[in-house]
């Protein structure tokens, strides 16, 4: 070869990498924003969150914030895992729930630091709030939005079937066809339940002629749940006792998965996962407006869709003596890895300050900041005309499930898995034929040798 | 010939040679080789060194976010001990033994059919049986798991009109989800088709005319002259089939993603994609890649050896 022809090669190299080396060129320090993890992976989020980005950059001119989406929350963690092993991670995190960022555990920056160094206020937050995110290893996260469980219900559903609304607050009682007054609690919902679930020859679950094979319309379902999340219904439970190490599903645990069990095998007022996959119930179960009620965190208004029915939201009910409202908990972390943790902080700053609301809103989530809460509801009733109901939300926060049903364990990510293995068993075709309780000591057994595998 | 012609013939005077210029034939291969670089550039980079660096990971405790740690065999003692390893490996097995022979019967009866005399309209058919291949895999698995829903979907609602009352759960009920997957899988059974009625149409006539003056039937014509005479494409199929359920990963990826991690659709490559990138354990994850490589070359080394006694190549003595 020439020497003449070599270095046009070269030179062509050269020119080519220059063409696409990065902006940093400019001279801003450059921050990414990973999002999907928790929520923000739908189109109206992308576009807020765009905007947010635009506003930030042209807002100032020391740090250049860089939006890195998930394709979806699917495949967010496994996207983040190759980010991080490839020596290329993010700077923050965000909205991530406790599982999100359980399943990354000892990756997250401790926020003190920054928090002093830039004099953050963190009494602007309900201090039980803050406490959520004080580990051993530091603060790991400032609360950002907050979605208890609520009960969505199909307003047009129980008109037709002439019951009366599930109750607007805590301690209220459900008022049956009869008259009578009935304690507002997972019983009830059963009985309801049946007289809304309907096949399609018009039959519902109360009458013999009930084909459940059939069936067009549920009476409840717990709407994207998780298996933790469904037990917590029943009241919240340390399963793993961080000091013996051992591993117990506790009685409230196992009445859940009986009144699971029944309401999916037995009643039928309940969708399998066979039925919560048709396009009967498409998009979502319902979103379809063919689930009379769904149990389901705040955050499931930012995916109501286009429902075209009248809905509204009740108070969780009752188990026992007391109420229990899984909570999740979104917020925006650092990674540790950040080689820029200070301009990461300035961001964080800003998503949880001048950007909160507008995320807050199309997250569908409420914010843990009190002053901007009541503006969020109003975003909210606007949006959502005919949701009533909107005060309950506050109250529910009272009734947070401790510990948190994404509370962190040894081997977090393969127990995870093991529960969701066993929410596919319960809900699945082979449900009908299980022993339940046989079911639930193995559930018991596997997650003892999982964790003893981590400890 | 003289020193001179010899140089001559090489193209290279010995003055060329003393400037340290090539001859043509050099500068041909020099320009081969940069011609050849970019593939081989990208072979080294995205095949063989992450090759090289996964059999590495495979004998250490690679977590994300966790300094390497070099643990010897333990990953691959491991890949005996965990059950959901042992688990998946079952499930692969058991879904190879039964979807294999469907792969490539099926293809071959319709390889058969538009080989056919007797068809009419041949080249739509052609078509009709060729164009699901190109539909991208997961829109078509998602029009299968739709229509396969045990309540809603199409084929058991054809089903309880023929009067099957209880037709199957096809995606959930572990009895039949296999006959599901196959069924998926069947969906891209058109390239196999084309590669076998090309070999088939290849066959020499006068074989089936000499057959038929010995009073063969159809039946022993297909299963004395065209199966033998289409072997070797018979064992290409067989040969991919068997790398391809190695490699079976989209479709369970696709119903565990939608139908809420289905335990029962835990393959192998799953099952492996879940260690890496849930679990975060990259070193766990090398060992069962490398583990399922080392089977399907197994599996692949047993089918050519076999091949010598019912592989028929034209032009050998037998």
């Amino acid at each position: 070869m020439s020497r003449k022809l070599l270095a046009s090669i070269l030179i062509v190299i050269v020119v080519g990498a220059l063409m696409i080396a990065p902006v940093a060129a400019q001279g801003r320090t450059v921050v990414t924003w990973f999002v999907g993890l928790g929520t923000g992976t739908n189109e109206q989020q992308i576009e807020i969150q765009n905007q947010v980005v635009a506003d930030f950059n042209a807002s100032q001119d020391e740090i250049e914030l860089v939006i890195n989406l998930a394709a979806s929350n699917q495949v967010a963690a496994d996207t983040l895992s190759t980010l991080i092993a490839g020596g290329t991670p993010p700077d923050i995190v965000g909205p991530v729930g406790f599982s999100g960022a359980n399943a990354f555990s000892g990756q997250w920056l401790d926020l003190q630091p920054l928090v002093d160094a830039a004099g953050y206020d963190l009494s602007q937050y309900p201090e039980s709030l803050v406490g959520l995110y004080q580990t051993p290893e530091g603060l790991l996260g400032i609360p950002f939005a907050v979605f208890p469980s609520l009960m969505f219900y199909n307003a047009d559903l129980f008109d037709e079937a002439d019951l009366n609304y599930p109750p607007a607050e805590f301690g209220a009682p459900y008022v049956m066809p009869d008259g009578t007054e009935v304690p507002w609690n997972w019983d009830t919902v059963a009985e309801i339940a049946k007289i809304l679930a309907v096949d399609a020859n018009g039959n519902d679950a109360t009458m013999d002629e009930f084909d459940r094979t059939a069936v067009e319309q549920f009476g409840f379902a717990h709407q994207w749940g998780s298996m933790r999340a469904d037990f917590s219904t029943f009241g919240g439970a340390n399963f793993y006792d961080a000091e013996t190490g051992q591993v117990t599903i506790p009685e409230n645990w196992r009445a859940n998965a009986e009144w699971t069990w029944n309401a999916l095998w037995n009643e039928g007022f309940m969708p399998n996962s066979t039925y919560e996959n048709s396009t009967l119930f498409a998009p979502t179960l319902f979103a379809s407006g063919r689930t009379a009620m769904a149990r389901v965190p705040l955050w499931y208004t930012c995916c109501i869709g286009d429902l075209d029915a009248a809905w509204d939201i009740a108070v969780v009910p009752a188990y026992g003596d007391g109420s229990y409202a899984p909570t999740d908990a979104d917020t925006f972390r650092i990674l540790e890895s950040t080689a820029n943790p200070e301009a990461a902080f300035t961001v964080l700053q800003y998503l949880q300050g001048e950007a909160a609301l507008d995320l807050v809103t199309v997250y569908g989530a409420f914010p843990a900041l009190p002053d901007i809460q009541e503006e969020s509801i109003a975003i909210k009733a606007e949006q959502f005309p005919s949701v009533q109901n909107w005060d309950i939300i506050v109250p529910s926060l009272a009734f947070a499930v401790a510990p948190n049903h994404e509370s962190d364990f040894p081997n977090f990510n393969r127990g995870q898995q093991r529960f969701a293995d066993f929410r596919t068993l319960l809900y699945g075709d082979t449900g009908a034929t299980i022993n339940l309780q046989e079911e639930l000591d193995k559930l018991q057994a596997d997650l003892q040798a999982i964790v003893d595998e981590a400890n | 010939m003289t020193i001179a012609q010899n140089t001559s013939t090489a193209g290279v005077s010995s003055a060329q040679a003393r400037r340290g210029e090539r001859t043509i034939e050099q500068r041909q291969r020099v320009w081969g080789w940069v011609f050849l670089s970019p593939w081989i550039i990208g072979f080294l980079a995205f095949t063989l060194f992450p090759m090289l660096a996964s059999l590495y990971f495979s004998f250490t405790d690679f977590r994300i976010g966790e300094p390497i740690t070099f643990v010897g065999l333990r990953n691959w003692q491991r890949l005996f001990e965990d059950a959901n390893t042992v688990n998946a490996l079952g499930i692969t097995f058991r879904f190879a033994l039964i979807s294999v022979p469907i792969v490539i019967g099926f293809p071959l009866l319709l390889a058969t059919l538009l080989n056919s005399k007797v068809l009419l309209a041949k080249p739509i058919f052609r078509v009709l049986f060729y164009l699901p291949y190109m539909v991208p895999a997961v829109s078509g698995i998602f029009i299968w798991q739709s229509f396969l829903n045990g309540q809603t979907g199409w084929l058991n609602r054809l089903l309880r009109l023929v009067g099957i009352a209880e037709p199957p759960n096809w995606l959930f009920d572990p009895r039949s989800l296999t006959f599901g997957l196959v069924l998926i899988g069947l969906w891209g059974v058109g390239n196999a088709m084309l590669t076998m009625l090309a070999s088939m149409q290849g066959v020499p006539t006068e074989l089936y005319e000499a057959a038929e003056v010995d009073g063969a039937t159809p039946f022993t014509k297909w299963l004395r002259i065209t199966l033998p005479m289409i072997s070797p494409v018979i064992l290409y199929n067989l040969v991919l089939s068997v790398i391809g359920l190695m490699q079976y990963f989209i479709v369970p990826y696709v119903l565990s993603n939608t139908t809420r991690s289905n335990p029962e659709t835990n393959f192998f490559n799953l099952n492996l994609y879940r260690t890496a990138f849930q679990f975060g354990e990259m070193g766990f994850a090398s060992a069962q890649a490398w583990f399922i490589f080392i089977i399907a070359l197994v599996l692949t080394i047993a089918i050519f050896w076999t091949s010598n006694r019912w592989v028929y190549y034209s032009g050998e003595g037998r």
